[in-house]
């Protein structure tokens, strides 16, 4: 059978299947965020059960009783099932990570500003007797809160870096090996951990703990054999009390389905769906976090749908309605975490990061039928989850595969995030992963660069704040909001004689603060040895064969922890400015240009208007770009140049919403930008900044060597509807497109939304309940974001046409 | 896109021996360059009294403020101390190699596009020379080259060019000679004279006619059936377009302090439009007609 993958006008013909689509979907939107402490109550029994056993034995227990007793629900209408908690949309507490993040909020996390969540008073009860007397003093949290060294406190707590995201929840930013254990089954690698199991000698130092912790490993894979065994009864239950034959019959089948995976290998497309979710569930159980990947669905699925079309055992409609079920459950749960982490990435965003594209093990063409249903799924579910990523090789993917992006970039979604398929590659290789494995790569969570069942790192551990590296150059190394020295003393900006003095002292302070991130990253690694995730490491094969945890390294490859560099359009812009005004023309004085800073160029006007006028970043002036390659180039190294006990370190570009928090933390900038306003997203240009159309964008954000950024480099372009109402229009993305990548610029995302749109939808909430919107590395309901976010995103620069001049 | 395939870099040459009335870009009639007053900008600050060596700023006695731009030397001190952007400068000299080194910052986009540069004005051909230099250069490099013309200039200047020139945009507002002078100030036999010797030369170059559609002035059945019968001679016509008559470049006459004087003309419809161009089809050209969005 042959598949006729050109469906791009779907949407508007709506197949038979859509109506279930559309009332799963009206499901989850009308469903209100709550907090789900089920999974809490459950994992502090599991522990107190096995209190005086070795710590990942304790927690696969306290796993294995979660698979044993959490609530099982089949909502009506589902085809693929499951659910990490007993709610649809439900935020879970990790308890053994992070139980004191809500007990900081019970009272407000309800109607906090980020990310509400309900906190039902039973809900509370749970918290207040059975978890916190437990937990008080043993989190990974409280162990955090009580080592972090004093100078990163310091910075941390003037806004200068964010670093606690990795404390207030588990690991995350990770792919498991899907595919391994859709083809194995639980039972095929529990096969592997028993046969591992026989060649240790209890006798030789070392093998206790490795036979324990294989053990452990056993004991999840159990527990998530008789998950799936109970939805299977659930299933057969609800069939036998059912009425409707048509959902009787549904019902049968998902029963006979969850009967089969994820303990047996997969025969078909929907068990292969199935078993992917039954374990995607199972890892944000043991650990609440974001960006938990299923990564390269369309090359690791494809097998089970070509088989099954081959066999006429579906239909192309029958793959494409189980597959777009399966997009409405990614979108179901909801990333919980403390009210300042979801400040820097709002919207509950899970990072669920699936990926179409690129090139296959042999460097040749990925792009098969299943590559263009992923996409259409996305454009008929049009939810916020799962992050749809596209790895576009310009040499390889046929322009076929582009026009469907394109499609889907002019449904105003937000999707894809377009990524550069050669630029990842050079990126993991830059992770020390060779070539052969590299071509395998997939985005994670927001850019970042990922590889399935074999590498752990944290991808995003800390951010640093590039507005307070100029602040602190022009404050002699004080935090203006706070007024506290917390930097290095780099001596008075006025007495500077030369550009190359300033740029001097600016070079001190990053390297200060990078110190200072890398010491406190260091505490972190220590801090998450005490936080074994069983559940995640049973699909990594060495963590099999080592008999060692993906926390303690396991994975067949480890790096040093991702560093963020965020505001960097206000660091160029204001290097920039100050060279252009103080020194090359000599419009004002390094005082004249410190004191209206002081004033929030409050009676500067004259110099404010130099200040918006000098060169700037995005328009493909040499005058700026030219310092963007030298001191990204330093900025890499800097971080490059330390090692944790997991690898070299490793710098990112990417906010999620970070830039917004931090711009509350930075005062007026030598770019023109006033105090205590958002900093530019990523490595996209400051708001308004840009005049010369996305060409010039291009070519500027091409400036900073993105490969070495080896954690991704996110670039957001806002362009109007109208803009890709015509095929001239969607030709010139095409083409726009592929300059990028001859650029070697990593990624692009596109919002195609008109501001009008955006502004009515902030005064009038209701009525725009479903506006997607691309905030950073992700797609959010844009009512569902905080005030100040939705002003950042309205105010970011709309291209009107696509013109390179 | 009126200004060829794919994404393009418009290079816009000052200077025009027409003068149409209904010009979209009144800054590209004059050679020199020029300063415009944007009123709705200024807020009057004064400071521009004090930076103007020439004195072209004042207030009035009765409190207006008044912008004389016959003493201006284009010093461009104003346009640096406004802080409101109320001063805008429009051209700037630079030299041929200039102008390519600014159209090959681009040359990325047009390899994937089809794309490339486009020569337009004002009258391009006012700098035969000029231009020569910058699309000979754009050849050597691989960048697609076109040019957008009244085709009203010497059989010399044409010459230069169209060795470098991979298509042509012409426009032609009237058939008739004196309706043509009435509008533009200049007849329209050269015009017809030059296209028809290029016509007759053995080079490979797809001519593109095209017509600004301007309500009640050159509309008429007439006037568009003898265009396109004599564009439909032209072997190397390729298609023939309208242009609706729109009024974006309005604003840009009081920058300028000039008189704009259709300003009792509407913009065409979408349904006349369409009109228009069926009755085109209906004359069986062997020329496509398109009608510009």
């Amino acid at each position: 059978m042959k598949l006729a993958v050109d469906n791009s006008r779907r949407t508007s013909e709506q197949p038979y299947y859509m109506d279930r689509i559309h009332r799963l979907k009206r499901r989850v939107i009308s469903t209100r965020p709550e907090m789900d402490l089920e999974n809490a109550r459950i994992l502090t029994r599991g522990f107190k059960q096995a209190l005086s056993e070795p710590l990942v034995i304790q927690k696969a227990k306290a796993f294995r009783l979660q698979c044993q007793e959490k609530s099982i629900r089949i909502w009506d209408d589902e085809l693929i099932v499951g659910c990490s908690g007993s709610k649809i949309r439900g935020g879970i507490l990790c308890a053994d990570t992070c139980w004191s993040v809500l007990n900081d909020e019970l009272d407000t996390i309800s109607e906090r500003l980020y990310d509400p969540f309900y906190l039902a008073p039973a809900d509370r009860d749970i918290f207040e007797r059975e978890i916190k007397p437990f937990w008080h003093g043993k989190s990974n949290y409280e162990e955090w809160l009580a080592q972090i060294p004093e100078d990163t406190k310091a910075l941390r707590d003037t806004g200068v870096v964010y670093i606690n995201r990795k404390a207030v929840r588990g690991f995350g930013e990770t792919t498991a090996g899907y595919e391994w254990m859709i083809r194995e089954g639980i039972e095929g690698i529990e096969e592997k951990i028993r046969d591992r199991r026989l060649r240790l000698d209890l006798t030789r130092p070392g093998d206790y703990e490795k036979d324990y912790y294989l053990e452990a490993l056993l004991l999840v894979a159990e527990g998530i054999k008789i998950l799936a065994s109970r939805y299977a009864r659930e299933a057969r239950r609800m069939a036998a009390v059912e009425t409707d034959p048509g959902r009787r019959k549904e019902l049968l089948e998902i029963s006979e389905v969850c009967a089969r995976v994820p303990a047996k290998p997969a025969t078909s497309f929907r068990e292969a769906l199935q078993a992917l979710y039954f374990y995607q569930t199972c890892v944000f159980m043991e650990q609440n976090a974001a960006s938990y990947n299923p990564g390269r669905m369309d090359q690791y699925l494809w097998p089970y749908l070509q088989n099954d079309l081959d066999r006429g055992r579906l239909t192309r409609d029958q793959a494409q309605e189980l597959l777009n079920c399966l997009w409405v459950k990614f979108s179901e749960p909801c990333l919980f975490q403390d009210e300042v982490t979801a400040e820097f990435a709002a919207g509950y965003p899970m990072f669920q990061n699936v990926c179409v594209g690129g090139v296959d093990r042999a460097g040749r063409d990925a792009v098969n039928d299943l590559s263009y249903m992923i996409v259409q799924a996305t454009m008929d579910v049009q939810l916020y989850q799962p992050s749809l990523s596209v790895r576009y090789s310009l040499a390889k993917n046929p322009n076929k595969f582009l026009r469907k992006i394109v499609d889907l970039i002019a449904l105003g979604t937000g999707f894809p995030a377009f990524h550069n398929d050669d630029i990842g590659i050079r990126m993991l290789m830059n992770k020390g992963i060779p070539l052969k494995e590299a071509f395998d790569w997939n985005p994670c969570g927001c850019v970042e660069t990922n590889l399935e069942g074999r590498l752990r790192h944290y991808t995003a551990l800390a951010d640093i704040n590039l507005g307070s590296v100029i602040e602190f150059t022009l404050l002699n190394g004080i935090n203006r909001k706070s007024g506290l020295r917390v930097s290095l003393q780099t001596g008075d900006p006025r007495e500077f004689d030369s550009f190359e003095q300033f740029l001097e002292a600016l070079k001190k302070h990053y390297r200060y603060i990078t110190r200072a991130v890398v010491k406190g990253s260091h505490v972190i690694d220590e801090v998450c040895l005490n936080r074994p995730s069983p559940a995640l490491s049973l699909t990594f094969k060495e963590c099999i064969e080592k008999a060692k945890d993906y926390a303690w390294g396991g994975a067949k490859y480890n790096t040093g922890n991702g560093i963020i560099l965020i505001g960097v359009a206000d660091l160029i812009n204001s290097v920039a400015a100050v060279k252009h005004i103080v020194y090359d023309k000599k419009q004002a004085t390094m005082a004249e240009l410190v004191q209206a800073l002081d004033d929030d160029f409050e009676g500067h006007e004259e110099l404010l208007k130099l200040c918006q006028n000098a060169p700037k970043y995005g328009n493909d002036d040499p005058q700026v770009d030219r310092l963007v390659g030298d001191l990204f180039t330093f900025f890499a190294d800097e971080i490059e140049q330390y090692e944790s006990k997991f690898g070299t370190m490793t710098p990112g570009i990417l906010p999620v919403s970070g830039n917004t928090p931090f711009g509350l933390e930075v005062g007026a900038l030598p770019s023109g930008r006033r105090a205590w306003r958002p900093l530019a997203d990523g490595v996209s240009p400051s708001g308004g900044t840009d005049k010369h159309g996305p060409g010039a964008v291009l070519k500027s954000v091409a400036q900073i060597c993105h490969d070495r950024f080896v954690q991704g480099t996110l670039l957001n372009l806002k362009v109007e509807p109208e803009m890709l109402r015509d095929e001239n229009g969607i030709q010139q993305l095409m083409a726009l497109l592929k300059s990028m990548c001859s650029l070697g610029v990593y990624h692009v995302q596109f919002n195609v939304i008109n501001q009008e749109k955006l502004i009515a939808a902030q005064k009038n909430p209701d009525a725009h309940r479903g506006l997607l919107v691309r905030v950073a590395g992700y797609t959010a309901y844009f009512t569902e974001l905080g005030k100040d976010v939705q002003d950042e995103i309205i105010g970011r620069t709309v291209m009107r046409d696509i013109s390179t001049g | 896109m009126h200004d060829g395939a794919g994404l393009r870099t418009v290079v816009f040459l000052k200077g025009c021996p027409l003068n149409c009335s209904w010009c979209s870009t009144p800054e590209g009639q004059r050679s020199s360059i020029e300063i415009g007053f944007i009123k709705e900008k200024c807020d009057e600050c004064g400071i521009c009294i004090y930076t103007c060596p020439e004195g072209c700023f004042s207030i009035a006695e009765d409190g207006a403020f008044a912008f004389d731009l016959k003493k201006c030397t284009h010093c461009q001190e104003c346009i640096e101390s406004c802080l409101k952007g109320a001063v805008q400068s429009y051209g700037r000299i630079m030299t041929d190699e200039q102008v390519i080194e600014q159209i090959s910052r681009d040359e990325i986009f047009y390899f994937f596009s089809g794309g490339g540069v486009t020569i337009s004005g004002g009258e391009c051909l006012t700098q035969p020379d000029f231009v020569s230099s910058i699309l000979k250069e754009c050849r050597t490099r691989g960048i697609n080259t076109t040019m957008e013309t009244s085709l009203f200039a010497p059989w010399d200047s044409v010459a230069k060019v169209l060795p470098y020139l991979e298509s042509l945009y012409v426009d032609i507002k009237h058939s008739d000679s004196a309706a043509h002078k009435n509008l533009t100030g200049v007849g329209i036999e050269l015009i017809w004279e030059n296209l028809r010797r290029i016509d007759e030369l053995d080079l490979r170059l797809p001519i593109y006619i095209r017509v600004p559609l301007i309500p009640g002035v050159n509309d008429s059945d007439t006037n568009l059936q003898t265009i396109l019968a004599m564009a439909s001679k032209l072997k190397k016509a390729k298609s023939i377009e309208l242009l609706p008559y729109h009024r974006l470049g309005v604003s840009t006459y009081d920058f300028l302090g000039k008189h704009y004087s259709l300003k009792n003309i509407q913009t065409p419809s979408a349904d006349y439009l369409r009109e228009r161009g069926t009755f085109l089809r209906k004359q069986k050209s062997r020329l496509p007609v398109k009608i510009a969005a």
